[in-house]
């Protein structure tokens, strides 16, 4: 019984068509302290060399801080960053800064 | 639960079939960006926030490219991982043209942008950071 929910729940949130985060907004604000000196405390940077987060789809975000903890994407601050993070981290991360206004979609 | 199975392996089926059915929707207009582009009223020069800004038809044809994925809502990518692409619109500029000079370098290694940006020159990144960035960094800071 419990397949049959996980596939009905991965149904619904396939036709749904957004984009879900599965970290916690609330304790990735926590964490998101050393995140907010570059990155700005409402996802918009500081400096014109950081990019925003606001808004940003959470997996990207997710990709992005893997990428940087395996190497895989170089960076000397966000590697740094980013080698300490847990997966549970990486959520609770990418599900604040994506619950932010800001990057949209340009159509 | 025979049959909820069958129900919920039903519900995946269709899911699925749905997302090819818009993969397929959503693809056409990025196959054929040229044309939309080389129109006079095309998606770059009409897409709200271009304001007063005017695109040259090349840098036109470079801005459909990138929207051929970019703009289009809850696009993934499909190798080798599965992931949304990023939200360009209201990026710093500085930054969209530093990772279009890191994808060109190969600093950063993702085989489609790599692709694309080693067929920028400088001139096109400035036109594409302007494009996705210059309208809706003002616009983000004040929400």
């Amino acid at each position: 019984m419990k397949l049959v929910q996980i596939l009905l729940a991965a149904s619904v949130a396939c036709a749904c068509g957004t984009v879900l985060a599965s970290g916690n907004p609330e304790a990735g604000h926590k964490k998101s302290t050393p995140c907010q000196a570059c990155h700005g405390p409402n996802g918009i940077s500081v400096s014109p060399a950081f990019p925003n987060l606001a808004g940003q789809n959470p997996d990207y975000i997710m990709t992005a801080l893997r990428h940087y903890k395996e190497g895989k994407r170089k960076n000397p601050i966000m590697q740094g960053q980013a080698a300490n993070l847990s997966e549970r981290d990486i959520e609770d991360l990418a599900a604040y800064f994506s619950s932010q206004k800001g990057l949209e979609y340009k159509h | 639960m025979q049959r909820a199975h069958r129900l919920a392996l039903g519900a995946l089926l269709a899911c699925s079939t749905g997302a090819a059915a818009l993969a397929a929707e959503t693809q056409a207009p990025s196959q054929a960006p040229a044309a939309q582009a080389a129109a006079p009223q095309s998606n770059a020069a009409s897409a709200k926030g271009a304001g007063a800004m005017s695109w040259s038809a090349p840098l036109q044809n470079k801005i459909a490219q990138c929207q051929g994925c970019h703009g289009i809502e809850g696009w993934r990518t499909a190798f080798p991982e599965v992931y949304h692409v990023p939200k360009l619109e209201g990026q710093k500029p500085e930054y969209i043209v530093a990772a279009l000079k890191e994808y060109q370098n190969g600093e950063r290694t993702f085989a489609t942008m790599r692709a694309i940006a080693s067929q920028l020159s400088d001139e096109d990144m400035q036109g594409i950071a302007k494009y996705y960035g210059a309208q809706n960094t003002n616009t983000a800071e004040k929400k």
